[in-house]
């Protein structure tokens, strides 16, 4: 880690500071339209906290709703699909990456194009498909739509964080006496770190976050997912906002605690010196 | 602790609990017939729902009624979807205006043979929804109607007439602090939105549709609504410059506005909020002398197709009671609503709340929503016109011509039915021949593939189980796309659809608007993408330095991607607006820079959607970029200081190359869902507005489908758009050479 000179750290922390603030002041709107009475969206006063703020909407959330019925739920779901991801993404990755085969490259182009129909007018067969399968109202389904719309992504982050290892690796590896596959394994996954854990973050949000496909097949409220769950505060024209902006506030930190245990190895750089040159 | 060790060990609890789930899940199996509703209840309506089932429940020993709440949108096409697979509840409740397309679908059942004279006796006639000779929904409620709303504490008695309804207004419009800018308003409502504006359309004497439900809008009548509307605002100022829904409703909660238009589901919050609230008729028109009509509809059940005869009696039972007179007066006294049942809008007890009372006179003065699908056509071709009306770029004279035109071309289009015929064999027969040539042409790869099947046999069964997910779930539903863009499936065909041949293709390119939005669709994909990635790099390398606390930093700023994008857009959307919004305020204030117009003008509109949308998308390419920066040795930096190398120049030899295998799949992918990101420019636009200018390609997909059920011509227009992408994608990755290894 190279230190900067005085005067360009301080700039960069005045510089992050304002950019920060900034990128705060909507999610800052957020949380006050949590605090404000009588379920009001917009406001004509920029106050961060409303006058006669109230944690009425929390409370309500918390103990009358069953948002903790939707958070375990959320939590099962979410967690299936990221470890899924991960363990699928990094084998396939690895071998896109490491090996030559027919079908490598038309694999790779395949798998974008599973990212390019328009979403919306997938949902009808999707919905037969499911419903053919018996998988409506069950997590399965969902976890399986979950995997395969995550997937895609993280096979191309981790082919390509691969690529940036270096072979040498798991040829001292296997001189040392390991399969290929151990060396997948115990050498370079490891190394891959950083990666995995951009590929974990990603298929968490995509379960976390998704409610046009959950919407279709979770039919009973106490199955709900946590967006399902919120969608449920939005009525046409008569949205619970406090509810709503409450609920948000809590969605999000899951969220942050993933992130935050995760970036250990996101930052953590682990020693690529070991191969010099 | 390893990451391997920390997977692995993650890995056995979730087995554990994802089991434990999936028990749980499966126990709520009861011998009991099962009748489901959907509804759209909003949330204070939906407990007293739960009371009335909670007690049919337990009178019922046979019977358990499971409600859910679906938002609008969603019950229409997850009904839709339902089905069409040949399941879906057992009974839907909504507004009656879904009655027309449900019934033309073919998907939800008359009611005539289980209903007795006598028993539909008991109900106002205007809560008996019929196509043609068919009963297809019964009302518990009447209303949706808009009225008058005003604050007693600013506004003692409503304005009888429009004309009083100006000087009141213009009264009651006030600068309180004195500082050029105004803080109270004489009247405030969702004026961009077509059914707020028919009140007024009425009131000048016009209409929706005649009497054969053929749009009658080339009028007079059109075009002095038109001009009274822009003038409360233009030469009155009684309005806000932009105002939607939630600016109305905010101005009018805190007690900011005298006087509001609003429908019967926004009462209770006034209250809840504190306001000292009346409702009043919306005021008579005073160059007509005709009271304002609003659409008033029913709220009522209906019944699946699909239901066998058990679950269609139960689900009868159920109605009945629901519709019976207790329940409809707990509804009344609890949520104000007005009552289908005849007993009870005669009773004068019930009759005496004052806001029953006054809804129940707006309401007869209102007109009744048509129930035929041409209505959704009619706020088609309307919302964009009227917008660019009230946006002053198209005078009141031309737009009411061209709101008929194209009302009576979007019927057209919905009505459409083409003839199947021979094209559907030839239609199997290509499929089959290109099947055939492929196999054919691609004959040397298949038979190399089948000769290092050995070989590379780690390389496949590590791919394998991502490819079955996946082929599993993208496969069936890309093919019936495929043959559905051939097809003439819409709301005439939607369970009958057959194949057609290429009428929706050559429709799509017919169509000059496609090319105009096509390019929007590019400019919106390339700014987004440009500005996504130098942003998130820029913070990566930034918050990669050394710099105590950074960490405090990297974690809030990935914050706009954690939030849900549906509120945070839409609190976006609150920023832009131009008198209250806080980047507004900040120009205007603290930087005297000139106010701009944001959501009402097409490049500011589409310029807000950009800025929303890099917003929520710069965090998750700095996160990417954060791990690909561990990938790059340090001792390459060290080398290349110790050959005099400047710190701008390694960023761009060092730096940016060794980023690039890791940017790149996310840059592509990047590429691919900003183009098809619907969500956003959905919200912050309001669908469009100003005047349908901020569209990108697929939402034409969405409008196309979902407003007025052209699923085949959807379809089409999808399989062009990932046409185009395949062709974006492929070309990036060769320029990019992102498949090939750094290291080779």
């Amino acid at each position: 880690m190279r230190k900067d000179p005085v005067y360009l750290r301080i700039l960069i922390y005045v510089g992050l500071t304002v950019f920060t603030l900034i990128t705060l002041f909507p999610i800052m709107r957020v949380v006050s339209i949590s605090l404000r009475p009588g379920s009001q969206l917009l406001s004509t006063s920029l106050a961060l906290i409303p006058e006669n703020w109230t944690f009425a909407a929390y409370w309500e959330l918390l103990f009358e709703r069953p948002f903790l019925i939707w958070l375990w739920n959320s939590t099962l779901i979410a967690l299936t699909v990221t470890l899924t991801g991960v363990a699928l993404a990094a084998t396939a990755g690895y071998a896109f990456s490491r090996f030559r085969f027919i079908g490598r490259g038309a694999g790779m182009i395949g798998l974008l194009t599973t990212q390019m129909f328009p979403a919306t007018m997938l949902l009808l067969p999707l919905y037969i498909i499911i419903a053919y399968l018996h998988l409506i109202n069950t997590f399965i389904g969902l976890i399986i739509l979950y995997s395969a719309t995550a997937l895609p992504f993280c096979i191309w982050q981790m082919k390509g964080f691969f690529d940036t290892i270096p072979f040498s690796l798991e040829e001292a590896a296997r001189i040392d006496g390991c399969t290929r596959w151990s060396a997948f394994y115990k050498v370079i996954l490891p190394l891959a770190a950083p990666a995995l854990v951009i590929t974990a973050l990603f298929s968490f949000m995509t379960a976390w976050s998704e409610y046009i496909v959950a919407a279709q097949i979770l039919q009973d409220e106490l199955l709900y997912t946590l967006p399902l769950g919120l969608k449920a505060f939005q009525t046409n024209m008569n949205t619970e906002w406090g509810l709503y902006a409450a609920a948000s506030v809590l969605v999000s930190i899951p969220v942050v605690i993933l992130f935050l245990v995760l970036s250990r190895w996101l930052v953590s750089g682990l020693t690529l010196g070991s191969v010099k040159g | 602790m390893s990451i391997r060790k920390t997977l692995f060990r993650t890995g056995i609890l979730l087995l554990l609990l994802t089991a434990a789930g999936l028990l749980s899940s499966c126990s709520r199996e009861t011998d009991r017939i099962r009748v489901t509703l959907w509804h759209q209840m909003s949330v204070s309506e939906r407990d007293v729902l739960a009371q009335a089932i909670e007690q049919f429940n337990a009178n019922q020993s046979r019977i358990e009624v499971v409600a859910l709440f679906r938002e609008t949108e969603e019950l229409r096409s997850g009904y839709q979807a339902a089905a069409l697979a040949g399941t879906g509840p057992d009974l839907i409740y909504g507004p009656s205006d879904q009655i027309g397309p449900f019934s033309t679908m073919g998907i939800i059942r008359a009611l005539n043979p289980y209903f007795s004279e006598l028993e539909l006796r008991e109900f106002l006639d205007k809560a008996l929804t019929s196509i043609g000779d068919s009963l297809y929904q019964i009302g518990d409620r009447i209303g949706n109607h808009l009225t008058l709303v005003y604050n007693r504490e600013l506004m003692p008695v409503p304005p009888r007439d429009t004309d009083e309804l100006i000087s009141m207004g213009k009264e009651l419009t006030r600068d309180l602090d004195g500082d050029g800018r105004i803080d109270q308003y004489g009247l405030v409502w969702n004026y961009t939105e077509p059914y707020f504006f028919v009140p007024f359309l009425t009131g000048f004497g016009g209409r929706l549709l005649d009497e054969q439900n053929r749009p009658d809008l080339n009028k007079p009548a059109t075009i002095k609504a038109f001009q009274f509307v822009s003038a409360l605002r233009d030469s009155h100022k009684i309005t806000p410059i932009e105002c939607d829904y939630n600016v109305a409703d905010a101005l009018f909660k805190e007690g900011r506005a005298a006087m509001l238009i609003n429908g019967d589901w926004s009462w209770q919050s006034y209250l809840e909020a504190g306001i000292d609230m009346a409702i009043a008729p919306i005021p008579r028109v005073t160059l007509t002398g005709k009271w304002p009509a609003p659409l008033v509809s029913p709220r009522g059940y209906s019944l699946n197709v699909n239901s066998d005869s058990v679950h269609t009696s139960a689900a009868l039972l159920f109605m009945k009671y629901m519709l019976s007179r207790d329940i409809q007066e707990a509804f009344a006294t609890q949520v104000k609503v007005l009552p289908s049942h005849k007993q009870l809008q005669a009773d004068p007890e019930l009759m005496s709340d004052p806001i029953l009372r006054n809804s129940a006179l707006q309401m007869s003065y209102g007109t009744p929503m048509p129930v035929v699908s041409e209505l959704r056509a009619v706020w088609d071709a309307m919302r964009p016109v009227y917008q660019a009306v009230l946006g002053g770029y198209l005078p009141p004279r031309p737009a009411a011509r061209m709101i008929q035109q194209d009302a009576l071309s979007k019927i057209e289009e919905m009505n459409l039915d083409i003839e199947g015929g021979s094209f559907a064999i030839g239609f199997r027969l290509t499929l089959l021949l290109l099947a055939v040539f492929g196999g054919l042409w691609q004959r040397r790869n298949i038979a190399l593939f089948l000769q290092t099947l050995k070989k590379n046999r780690l390389a496949y069964y590590m791919i394998l189980p991502a490819a079955v997910v996946i082929l599993l779930t993208i496969l069936y539903p890309f093919v019936y796309n495929l043959v559905l863009s051939f097809s003439n499936m819409s709301l005439h065909n939607f369970r009958n659809w057959e194949i057609v041949g290429f009428q929706n293709y050559l429709k799509v390119f017919s169509e000059p608007i496609f090319y105009t939005v096509f390019g929007k669709t590019i400019l919106w994909t390339v700014l987004n993408l440009l500005f996504h990635v130098s942003l998130g790099v820029m913070l990566a390398v930034v918050l990669h330095r050394y710099l105590p606390g950074k960490g405090i930093y990297r974690m809030l700023l990935i914050l706009p991607w954690a939030i849900p994008q549906y509120i945070t857009a839409l609190t976006w959307r609150g920023m832009f607006n131009a008198e209250y919004g806080a980047i507004n305020l900040v120009l205007t204030k603290y930087l005297s820079l000139p106010m701009i117009n944001w959501l009402h003008q097409p490049a500011e509109a589409f310029s807000a959607c950009v800025v929303t949308n890099v917003w929520l998308g710069f965090p998750f390419m700095m996160v990417i970029a954060l791990g690909g920066l561990q990938s790059i040795p340090l001792s390459l930096y060290e080398a290349a200081s110790v050959d005099g190398a400047s710190r701008l120049r390694q960023f761009f030899t060092i730096t940016l190359p060794l980023l690039k295998p890791v940017m790149m799949p996310a840059i592509v992918l990047g590429t691919i869902w900003t183009f098809n990101n619907l969500n956003v420019m959905w919200l912050v636009s309001n669908g469009g507005e100003p005047g349908d200018h901020t569209h990108i390609l697929v939402s034409y997909v969405y409008k196309a489908a979902f407003n007025l059920y052209r699923y085949g011509y959807a379809a089409a227009l999808s399989v062009l758009i990932f046409l185009i992408l395949l062709a974006l994608g492929v070309t990036m990755l060769r320029r990019s050479r992102a498949t090939a290894s750094v290291y080779h």
